[in-house]
């Protein structure tokens, strides 16, 4: 069933998306509420969380809907089809994580013999494979319409090529589900709904730092799970840095002395389930090993790899046992983490302790090499181990700034540093992922939210084959001042505003249409989140994670 | 990748903590790392492991039913904790000598009412002899039985190496009961709405620190979020649509908190913070521009109340209410034409009508079975005058529970300079050594002393912000509560250590406490272990 027999079956139920845009509310006044308000101007303000619209987050790609209102039934029925799904727990297991969601508070029993609008929900996925790698098809079409008696297309039906699809899908219909206290139900406003959808990046990521401070597995579940509402589809591990090793490797079983504490780790086992936990929901795990110049805590249990017990950053580049250990962690690695993306770090090198250590200088000059050409000679090897291992390495933007030509062509750039960069990365033929720090680095408190949204991946890209090699884009949540206690809010809301700008239309969300229209969605989302006990900081904060300013609606803060 | 430190003013003095730490801080085995410190502990230097899959709740002698389950879903609930998110090994490679079979739970009362005073002692042993063996708990009630798992739980730890649950300084014998039978947590849903399962972690996470009255402050002047049916557009006080609990939902936190061990206080705080209650009934307002406190003149205003607490009785179980009457401003009262003139004919000035207001919502209370709380105000003015069966619940500052006492009546301490979170400069040792009983030395008036409560008031606080503004804080203060007298610390730096290790606990278990090293709620300073933090 295409998408077009979709359309046909309800002509009359459909108004374009531009008119959409222009009914949902603009008035300024009402957005900005300053603490001291009265009590009875509070009450004037509630249009905002009206039921008569709905709010979804990340903006479909292409959306119409009518007026009518449907129940839905508590007791949603699954229906498989199209050629996997038939037999698939993976999408049983998703509709019933959503099926809690969308009925979470207690609905009321309804009388005998009445009669709820929806009651079935139908997931067509056309595709066998359940592979997740960068670039699956995450497209889906949904519909919500109530089933005349006549139609073969019944109630609610998600139609996807992926599994993966099907999830994006989940979510949003997920989001369309309001729970309507007056009749203790849940109802479906401004049906029917005919959305199609499909991300405009293929790489959709946030950075997790578990060097800085160890993040429980309990808490790394939960970023994933919040990730997974707002449709984000990489997860960045950032295993390890100077601070601390948390992860067990069996070829090298020393390396995790370097951990915090002996409670302060992650067994294999642990990296798996996290790695699966994040594939039931859509979400690759990449994981990053930052070499040369952010790997001091490797040392701790093998000293060999620094260049000496009191210069011990960067790795020692003048001996074999060096490569010999970023080779056994890749081996191990490869067997967790089955995403094809390797990141490699390779920032910040200072490469001191390499000429102030006599050995390794002494190495430099039988080799001719300058400090900076060992530095290049270094990550070229550990992309050269990647790549035998299958790996596509990811490397920060520093190497390239430094010997873009000496890199693989494979060779995928992590921008950083300031703006400007994936341009020059793309125009010598490499793909680019963008983290601009001065937009979307997240423990940069200062940064407001808008200024993440209307940050673009491809400012000062023009060429339509050269936007290509874009890939995507990433929010970092580097881990310095954020450990268990605050990551969530930290993150949340901020990541959201990347989040739409990587799915969403560049027109629907570029700063000339919709001014404003984005802080009421940002703003219920955000409450959304705090509803699914994800612990989303105020939209309005002037810093990011800070409290609340004083009492008053979650819809308004 | 780079990261900018922003030194503040606050760098230094973190610092000194932070040393403080380090140095107490040995990460060891022979600690005893149990939060809070049981009643009398002796232990051994054995190592016990246990099997996550197999590991199995016994009940034989038991005279509990748990017919609705309390015992069983606690016991799941704790295995969990145990496994943690991983991925457990077998212990088939350790002999069955060292391998803990299961717990043997062994209640006494097949009662599992849940009250003020319900004995919530325990036996906790772990043998090592024994085949198979078993770890022992005997309680008087599920309750009990309960915080003895939740003991048992916090002995077990993941050994990352090997993969398995290790059980140290076995044998283990631990008896332990509460000092007070009163260890409350408010959280306030009025100033913010706090979500359904923000609402449920809260209560998990209070009965890690063995915490037992969840105060639920629902209503006060800016919002009524709670459906009461007697009085269907109450809730219409609510910041939106969205921002509200149907009373099912309320039902719902009360048994999800009463299988956990933790009785739900209500409160309407009346008259002085209720204006959100006229947004559905403007007649509740003096005036439409002077709307608080509720009239005192209008009979309409106590058949309100009425109403509330008849709905309240059938949900919030507890035998108490709480009824507020806490800062109280009458100038409306004198203000508003037809409220003055009604005093003026009943012959009361406005301080009069005041204590006749709470008199009033107190008979109504006692009329629906409820004993009452009030805020410490009403005792201040009216003492004499209060119900003898009203809990004086403090909050301007400390000495008042003596004076409450010394009359002869019950009171809950919450000194707000020591025991409110939403006081981010309360620090976690503030919480630690305020004691309840201080200057009160004659038993029976010692009995008088419920127990305490913590106060996140809700101004800054919402779904984003809770659980790190109330741990680790609300930890001291619950070790405070349970502990013996004699075995509490008197320096609480003895105790940073342990305290430290019980909020990577929380960490652990999903709970996002803060560190310890700053005031309330801040975020860590630096890369470094949780448990140095």
């Amino acid at each position: 069933m295409s998408a077009k027999s979709l359309i046909s079956t309800n002509p009359n139920a459909l108004i374009p998306l531009f008119f959409i845009l222009l009914l949902i509310p603009l008035s300024p006044s009402s957005n900005f509420v300053n603490s001291a308000r009265t009590l009875s101007s509070l009450h004037k303000s509630k249009v905002r969380t009206d039921e008569s619209l709905t709010f979804l987050w990340p903006l479909p790609a292409q959306y119409t809907f009518g007026n009518q209102t449907l129940t839905v039934d508590p007791n949603l029925s699954l229906v498989l089809g199209g050629r996997k799904a038939g037999n698939s727990n993976f999408i049983t297991e998703a509709f019933m994580r959503y099926k809690s969601i969308i009925f979470k508070h207690p609905s009321k029993e309804s009388a005998s013999g009445f009669k709820y609008d929806i009651t079935k929900l139908s997931i067509i996925v056309h595709s066998e494979n359940e592979e997740l790698q960068l670039g699956v098809d995450e497209s889906y079409s949904l519909l919500v319409a109530k089933n005349d008696g006549h139609s073969i297309i019944g109630e609610v039906t998600i139609e996807a090529n992926t599994l993966y699809g099907a999830l994006r899908g989940l979510e949003t219909m997920s989001q369309l589900c309001v729970y309507d206290y007056e009749s203790k139900s849940v109802k479906v406003f401004k049906a029917p709904w005919f959305i199609q959808d499909q991300p405009r990046f293929q790489y959709r990521g946030l950075l997790l730092d578990t060097s800085r401070h160890y993040q429980p597995v309990e808490i790394i579940k939960q970023v994933i799970d919040s990730m997974s509402y707002a449709k984000l589809n990489v997860l960045h591990w950032h295993i390890i840095d100077e601070e601390s090793f948390p992860l067990e490797v069996p070829e090298y079983p020393k390396l995790w002395s370097g951990s915090y504490t002996k409670w302060e780790r992650y067994t294999v086992e642990d990296a798996l389930e996290i790695v699966s936990y994040a594939k039931l929901r859509g979400i690759n795990v990449m994981p990053e090993v930052d070499v040369p110049g952010h790997a001091e805590s490797w040392g701790k249990g093998y000293p060999d790899l620094w260049p000496s017990p009191s210069c011990t950053e960067p790795l020692d580049v003048s001996k074999n046992f060096t490569f010999d250990v970023i080779a056994g962690i890749l081996t191990g690695m490869q067997e967790i983490f089955p995403f094809k993306l390797f990141h490699l770090g390779g920032d910040e090198v200072n490469t001191d302790c390499w000429t102030s250590t006599p050995h390794v200088a002494q190495w430099l000059e039988e080799h001719n090499m300058s400090t900076r050409d060992a530095y290049r000679y270094f990550v070229i090897k550990a992309q050269e181990i990647a790549l035998s291992h299958d790996r596509i390495p990811v490397n920060w933007e520093e190497t390239f700034n430094t010997f873009p030509s000496k890199l693989s062509p494979e060779t995928i750039v992590h921008n950083w540093l300031g703006p400007g960069v994936c341009p020059k990365a793309v125009a010598q033929g490499f793909k680019c992922i963008y983290s601009n720090q001065g937009v979307w680095y997240l423990d940069h408190l200062d940064i407001p939210w808008e200024n993440v949204y209307y940050a673009e991946p491809l400012e000062g890209i023009n060429n339509a084959s050269l936007q290509n090699l874009v890939i995507g884009g990433e929010v970092c949540m580097w881990g310095e001042t954020a450990d268990a206690s605050d990551v969530l809010q930290t993150i949340w809301p901020r990541a959201a505003a990347a989040a739409e700008r990587l799915w969403s239309n560049r027109e629907a969300t570029s700063s000339g249409i919709s001014k404003l229209q984005p802080t009421f969605r940002l703003e219920y989302f955000r409450c959304l989140l705090t509803r699914r006990g994800i612990p989303a900081a105020p939209v309005k904060n002037y810093y990011a994670r800070t409290a609340p300013p004083g009492y008053g609606s979650c819809y308004e803060q | 990748m780079g990261w900018r430190k922003k030194v503040d003013k606050t760098v230094l003095w973190l610092l000194l903590v932070h040393i403080l730490l380090i140095s107490v801080v040995g990460a060891d085995n022979r600690r005893l790392n149990l939060w809070p410190m049981p009643e009398s502990v002796s232990h051994g230097q054995g190592t016990l492991y246990l099997d996550s899959e197999k590991f199995e709740l016994k009940t034989e002698g038991s005279k509990y039913g748990d017919a609705s389950g309390i015992l069983k879903d606690g016991f799941s609930r704790v295995l969990d904790i145990i496994k943690g998110e991983h991925i457990i090994q077998g212990t088939s490679r350790f002999g069955s000598s060292v391998v803990i079979k299961g717990i043997h739970v062994v209640i006494l009362s097949s009662n599992d009412e849940l009250q003020y005073g319900v004995d919530e002692s325990y036996k906790l042993s772990i043998p090592v002899q024994g085949n198979p063996l078993y770890a022992h708990i005997e309680a008087q009630t599920v309750y009990g039985a309960l915080h003895g798992l939740e003991t048992f739980s916090q002995l077990c730890y993941f050994n990352f190496e090997t993969r398995v649950i290790e059980l140290h300084q076995a044998p283990w014998t631990i008896s332990d009961k509460p000092r007070f039978s009163y260890r409350g947590l408010l959280i306030d849903t009025s100033r913010h709405f706090l979500p359904l399962p923000v609402i449920k972690k809260v209560i998990d996470s209070m009965t890690y620190a063995k915490l037992n009255v969840l105060h639920w402050h629902i209503v006060d002047t800016q919002s009524f979020p709670l459906e009461i049916p007697s009085y269907p557009k109450l809730w219409k006080g609510a910041y939106s649509s969205t921002e509200r609990y149907t009373m099912a939902e309320a039902a719902d936190i009360v048994s999800y908190a009463y299988k956990r061990g933790i009785n739900v206080l209500a409160e309407i705080d009346v008259p002085g913070h209720a204006e959100s209650w006229g947004v559905g009934y403007p007649l509740l307002w003096p005036s439409k521009n002077c709307t608080q406190p509720l009239d005192v003149s209008s009979d309409f205003t106590f058949k309100v109340i009425d109403g509330i607490l008849s709905d309240f009785s059938k949900v919030f179980k507890y035998k108490f209410v709480h009824l507020g009457g806490d800062e109280v401003d009458t100038s409306c009262w004198t203000l508003t034409p037809h409220v003055s003139d009604w005093l003026k004919k009943q012959g009361l000035d406005a301080s009069q009508a005041y204590e006749y207001f709470v008199l009033k919502a107190q008979e109504i209370a006692l009329s629906h079975g409820y004993e009452m709380i009030n805020w410490e105000e009403t005792f201040n003015n009216f003492g004499s005058k209060l119900n003898p069966k009203t809990v004086v619940h403090n909050w301007l500052g400390g000495g008042v529970a003596q004076k409450v006492v010394e009359a002869g009546l019950r009171c809950i301490v919450s000194n707000q300079d020591k025991w409110y979170l939403d006081h981010l400069d309360a620090t976690w040792q503030g919480f630690y050594s305020n004691e309840p009983l201080t200057n009160i030395t004659k038993p029976e008036q010692q009995a008088l002393v419920l127990g305490g409560e913590v106060c996140m008031w809700g101004e800054h606080i919402d779904g984003s912000d809770i659980e790190q503004t109330i741990w680790p804080r609300a930890a001291a203060a619950a070790e405070r509560l349970w502990t013996p007298y004699d075995k509490l610390a008197k320096d609480p730096r003895e105790v940073t250590a342990r305290l430290a290790n019980f909020r990577c606990l929380l960490n652990k278990r999903g709970v996002a406490a803060a560190p310890l090293a700053g005031p309330g709620r801040v975020a860590p300073f630096e890369p470094g272990s949780c448990y140095r933090q």
